[in-house]
């Protein structure tokens, strides 16, 4: 998953996107400003934006008409320092998906994260199951058919993505777009490697594979 | 005791009604007696010549008199009857009344009229002197008499009627006094009742209802009219600084969430997971930079209640007179280390000395703040010109002016007031809270001066500072 924060604080910034890369395994980019984090948010696919309101040269409220106006539906976690109930109700007419009001609690803000991911995938439930194969998003744990997998970090942010995409087929460059944050250098081989791993460790004593491959155009995941 | 208004009016017109009354009794009884006794005064003269008309001469030539008292006048009073005594020059004592009292002697001489009490019975007596007799004989050798009459009447009646009279006077004055105590008592009250009405309206108002709904009839009554137009005008005032204080409490906890989110998330993110002791030791001095921020922030914030607290005031007397330019190098000095880091230089100028009643903290902190945002919003390399500059008796003229973005034209009337940041980007990324300029304006302004600004958009900002000058000499420094 790939988190976009657009918040002028940088401490406050750089202290919730280590929160969420500790805590959730998720790629994290840092926009100091509205007009830096529009650019950023029109030029990648991110799964849950959080976003500041008082911002420098772009104002929240103005970054999030914009982003709603371009046909976006990626979630927004709106980070406020009012909380009187006009401000509130005018941020989620212009498409907010939900607030959090400073100073707030990180595990709170991961959680409320969470959430907003899971609902922008269509998907209510922290616990998925597909087949046999139970992922749970909340503590990070995998098993199929009532065995546990232990995965490493980057397999299971893969696994997580695929499952929240589960049944379509997802290219390997929106794997890394989603894996990965802007910092990062983009290897597409990486993507086999982790796929590969995934496979041994989940398919091993079950049937039938979970993943398969389709040639030329990229992964799916369904049961 | 409370004092009443009520009780004070009423105290007032009862003792003027007294007043009046015994005023009245007083003038009605001497009058009434003044009347009575003229009247008897005059019965007084008629009886004592009808008896002197009963004297008459014996038929022969001596001369001598008579008295016939087969026609005796009636007693003026019916009840009491009138005495009377007749000499005459030659024949002596010629008759008494039979009442006269036992034992009353008259003297001869003295006044025409006079009273006097002879066995417990008051009397008016009149005294005629050389009175002719009109029985006149005409002869040769006829000598002529006159005569002496003392003539007086018990005045029981007369007394009677004056006592009767006061009693009238008296009871009906008592009367009316009654009546217009209760009168007044009334208009009082209905008076004023529109005092009641506007204190019960006065007692609706509170801090979340200040509408002073004012009753039509204390808005007629002129005696009522400057207490309730100045009850309206002190409501709206202390409407106003409500408001701004509760807008001043919003903004300042707007201002204080984000350093405190910042901290929290720095805390909260150290502890989630064990760490190096560098990452320990990074995130404490994170935490640490945040509290200094916070602590500067409620500082400024306490700073600037309390010079507006006294702002409102005069001039404290008890404040030493310094010299201006101190204050201004030292606020420099404060400054350096920012000027360097953006490469400007600050030019202080000074034409002339001048000194101020002002505590020099205060006035550093004004020059420190101007400083720090020409020092900000300046173009990296610029100058920032500081000039302290003193006209012919008039205020000391201080200027600060950066050669810097400038202010933008919407955003210069605004730029004083508290928490105002025309581009939020501006101060928070510069490090400022919007609180620096109104501080600064009312310290200033605490110190009867005035504080403007002027700007050029892309060329620079000038703020410029009249502050009123000490004539006395330097208070000289403790040490």
């Amino acid at each position: 998953m790939r988190v976009l924060i657009v918040e002028d604080e940088n401490r406050l910034a750089e202290n919730i996107a280590r929160s969420l890369r500790e805590s959730a395994g998720y790629a994290v980019d840092i926009a100091a400003d509205g007009q830096e984090g529009l650019f950023l948010a029109e030029s990648n696919p991110y799964d849950v934006v959080l976003l500041d309101l008082m911002l420098p040269r772009l104002d929240g409220q103005e970054f999030l008409s914009r982003i709603r106006q371009s046909g976006q539906h990626t979630p927004v976690l709106v980070l406020t320092a009012r909380d009187d109930k006009e401000s509130v109700v005018a941020l989620l007419n212009t498409g907010a998906d939900d607030y959090l009001t400073k100073p707030f609690d990180l595990g709170e803000l991961l959680a409320r994260t969470k959430a907003l991911i899971r609902r922008g995938k269509g998907q209510a439930s922290p616990v998925v199951a597909i087949g046999d194969l139970e992922l749970n998003t909340v503590n990070r744990s995998v098993r199929r058919a009532g065995r546990e997998i232990t995965l490493t970090a980057m397999e299971y942010r893969v696994l997580e993505y695929l499952v929240h995409r589960r049944g379509a087929v997802v290219s390997k460059t929106e794997l890394l777009e989603h894996l990965y944050d802007y910092n990062w250098e983009k290897f597409s081989n990486v993507i086999e490697v982790y796929i590969s791993g995934l496979r041994r460790k989940l398919d091993v004593g079950s049937s039938p594979p979970l993943i398969r491959t389709l040639r030329g155009q990229g992964y799916s995941l369904q049961a | 005791m409370s004092k009443s208004i009520k009780t004070g009016l009423i105290i007032t017109v009862l003792a003027s009604q007294i007043l009046l009354a015994a005023g009245l009794l007083l003038t009605g009884l001497y009058d009434t007696q003044r009347r009575l006794l003229a009247s008897l005064d005059a019965g007084l003269q008629a009886h004592a010549m009808s008896v002197a008309a009963l004297v008459r001469y014996t038929e022969d030539a001596t001369g001598n008199v008579y008295f016939d008292d087969s026609l005796l006048p009636e007693s003026l009073d019916a009840g009491h009857p009138d005495v009377f005594v007749i000499w005459a020059a030659r024949s002596g004592l010629l008759v008494r009344s039979s009442h006269w009292p036992q034992g009353l002697d008259l003297p001869l001489g003295g006044a025409r009229h006079w009273n006097f009490t002879a066995a417990g019975v008051p009397y008016r007596g009149l005294r005629l002197e050389q009175v002719p007799i009109l029985d006149r004989e005409v002869g040769p050798a006829f000598a002529p008499q006159t005569l002496t009459i003392v003539y007086a009447a018990p005045t029981v009646q007369m007394d009677k009627q004056v006592r009767e009279a006061g009693i009238f006077i008296a009871g009906s004055s008592l009367l009316l006094l009654g009546i217009t105590a209760w009168l007044a008592l009334w208009g009082i009250r209905r008076g004023l009742s529109p005092l009641q009405q506007l204190a019960d309206q006065a007692s609706l108002v509170s801090a979340r209802h200040w509408e002073l709904h004012l009753p039509a009839e204390t808005k007629e009554i002129a005696e009522l009219r400057p207490l309730s137009e100045s009850m309206a005008m002190m409501l709206s005032r202390l409407q106003r600084s409500f408001a701004q204080q509760r807008e001043f409490v919003g903004n300042a906890a707007h201002e204080l969430k984000t350093p405190v989110a910042v901290l929290k998330s720095t805390l909260q993110s150290l502890l989630h997971r064990p760490r190096t002791a560098e990452e320990y030791r990074a995130g404490l001095e994170h935490s640490l930079e945040d509290l200094e921020r916070l602590e500067r922030l409620l500082q400024w914030m306490l700073r600037l209640a309390r010079t507006e607290q006294w702002a409102h005031g005069a001039l404290r007397p008890d404040l030493p007179v310094i010299e201006l330019s101190a204050t201004c190098e030292e606020a420099v000095e404060r400054i350096r280390v920012l000027a360097e880091k953006h490469r400007n230089h600050i030019v202080l100028s000074s034409n002339a000395e001048v000194r101020l009643r002002a505590d020099p903290e205060d006035m550093q902190m004004v020059w420190s703040n101007l400083l720090e945002n020409a020092v900000r919003y300046s173009a990296e390399g610029s100058p920032v010109e500081f000039a302290i500059a003193r006209r012919n008796g008039g205020p000391a003229e201080i200027t600060v002016e950066d050669h810097g973005e400038g202010i933008r034209e919407e955003d210069l009337p605004h730029i004083f007031e508290r928490f105002y940041r025309g581009d939020p980007s501006r101060t928070r990324a510069t490090g400022g809270f919007g609180l620096g300029l109104s501080i600064a304006r009312a310290v200033v302004e605490a110190y009867g001066g005035t504080i403007r600004a002027e700007s050029t958009p892309g060329k620079g900002t000038r703020m410029i500072v009249e502050l009123p000058v000490e004539t006395s000499p330097l208070t000289p420094t403790g040490n």
